[in-house]
């Protein structure tokens, strides 16, 4: 962790005169997690849609990327392979970070991803604010949307790496599960994967990078500290909390050095663009394919 | 060593003792399980004893038999029969049959994934002249052998089972599918409304949330909050 995150009180960065305006929020090995899975994202993306799309001219050049039709496979398999030991490894570390002590109860409580009832309250009064007719809701550490986005990439992990494993060991695979399963299972792996994309293209960047609350990008996962004006506004219930627990100081950061600042919208845009160019190419030439 | 990590470690091990124990527990389990020895030669062979039937699960297709059920002909009008899957020459008696192309009859089943993305020609499976039906008793595509002399030539090891795999797949979204391949016709569907509804419920709202922010300003966006 570097330093401009160990700072534990508010107080005055002697460098460049910061205040501590930021609030951290992720853990350096969430970010890694992130980041890991953005990687493995983007390239499972532009491997499959290419191979999906190779009869095109765009498919054609996304394989040629990866040195061809056979060898976008065999790249598409090692990192599917990848992220499946990555999703166990996120299992482990979801057994030791569970507070074992509180629980089942904690699984209902805010700090938990599983959703809860408020969470159903909170998207409605969240769509009576945008028609003006409620105020706006307090969000606790995690928003309903949040949440969502983390259970889609759950069990479209649990979808995807099943039928992925299945379809690359066709002949193993078919020991267990009829042949026939094959072609159910290249349906499923397809559908799930377009929606996957879809959703991060459209939907998870637009909350991260277009709305005016976040707008160019919102850093939280790639610097670790959200800006604390804004949080206050969003989710005033989990500062209030930190500050209940005594636990807000501690949290407070200072603004991060330009460089890092400037990795990180790097590595956001560069994502993005590639992710926008993905789906774009894939709506102007998946209606051309044999499917 | 602290309290977690104490705790892990004894995870570790108790999944450590597990895994060593599994091979002993599948020594003693029963010959005949369902699923793991009793289909094996089966599998392999294609070959099912004579009080056996097929397994249900490789019949996951309903094929119609379409014309007089199971005529053999050798007739003048074998061409007008159109079950000709048990023909030794499934093109026997068609007119012109050596000046036509295969896609020029089956124009659907000439789009596969094998042929368009492995550029696989008819020939390499269906084999060369005559092309004997598949239920055709001593034909290499027959489903008791398909496996071996069609499918192995490519998958090594392709057991009955593999060669259910529907290379000439229908279109999963078209309600006749529903009728020969149940499964992916309600597979299909079942996750295109998992999609359509993820984004039926999340495109309008997160368009009305940019509207809203964008409308309401950065500053004004939530309710102000003085205790803080």
């Amino acid at each position: 962790m570097s330093s401009w995150q160990e700072r534990k009180a508010p107080t005055v960065n002697a460098k460049t005169n910061d205040e501590a305006t930021r609030v951290r929020r992720f853990t350096p090995l969430q970010r890694f997690f992130h980041g890991g899975l953005l990687a493995a994202f983007i390239v499972q993306g532009a491997t499959g849609l290419g191979r999906m799309s190779v009869e095109t001219g765009w498919g054609k050049g996304l394989c040629r990327l990866f040195g061809g039709y056979e060898s976008a496979l065999v790249l598409h398999k090692i990192v599917g392979i990848l992220m499946i030991a990555g999703f166990l490894i996120h299992m482990v570390y979801l057994l030791v970070v569970i507070d074992w002590r509180r629980f089942p109860r904690m699984l209902l409580g805010p700090d938990s991803l599983v959703p809860s009832p408020r969470d159903a309250r909170q998207f409605f009064e969240h769509l009576g604010w945008f028609f003006g007719v409620r105020p706006h809701p307090e969000f606790d550490r995690w928003g309903y949307w949040e949440k969502f986005d983390y259970w889609a990439v759950f069990w479209g992990m649990v979808i995807l790496g099943i039928s992925g494993l299945l379809l690359a060991f066709p002949v193993a695979s078919s020991r267990m599960v009829p042949g026939w399963g094959l072609n159910v299972a290249l349906w499923v792996h397809r559908i799930e994967a377009l929606l996957a994309m879809a959703h991060v293209f459209i939907i998870h960047f637009f909350v991260a990078h277009v709305r005016r609350h976040s707008f160019p990008m919102d850093r939280a996962m790639f610097e670790g500290t959200v800006d604390l004006e804004s949080t206050r506004r969003e989710k005033p219930a989990w500062l209030a909390r930190l500050k209940e627990a005594g636990r807000f100081e501690e949290r407070l950061a200072t603004e991060a050095p330009p460089f890092v600042r400037a990795a990180s919208y790097l590595f956001g845009f560069v994502a993005m663009a590639a992710g926008i160019a993905l789906l774009v190419g894939a709506v102007i030439n998946l209606p051309r394919i044999t499917w | 060593m602290t309290g977690s990590g104490k705790r892990v470690l004894a995870c570790l091990v108790v999944m450590a003792i597990m895994w060593i124990l599994a091979a002993q527990a599948r020594a003693q389990d029963e010959a005949a399980s369902h699923l793991l020895r009793y289909r094996d030669r089966e599998a392999s062979t294609g070959y099912y004893e004579e009080y056996e039937v097929m397994p249900r699960h490789l019949r996951a297709f309903i094929e119609p038999r379409p014309g007089p059920a199971d005529v053999v002909g050798y007739s003048p009008n074998a061409p007008t029969i159109r079950d000709r899957t048990r023909l030794a020459d499934s093109h026997y008696g068609i007119r012109f049959y050596d000046r036509r192309r295969c896609e020029t009859c089956h124009p659907e089943e000439a789009r596969n994934l094998h042929t368009t993305r492995a550029n696989l020609t008819c020939r390499q499976c269906h084999g060369g002249e005559p092309i004997p039906g598949s239920r055709y008793y001593y034909a290499p595509m027959n489903p008791i052998r398909r496996h071996a002399y069609i499918c192995a030539k490519c998958h090594q090891g392709a057991n009955a089972s593999f060669a259910t795999y529907r290379v000439h797949e229908p279109n999963p979204a078209l309600l006749s599918t529903q009728a020969t391949f149940p499964v992916l016709f309600w597979v299909f569907w079942i996750m295109i409304v998992i999609a359509a509804g993820t984004f039926l419920l999340f495109l309008p709202h997160t368009a009305l949330w940019g509207i809203r922010e964008l409308l309401a300003g950065k500053k004004g966006t939530h309710r102000e909050r003085e205790d803080q």
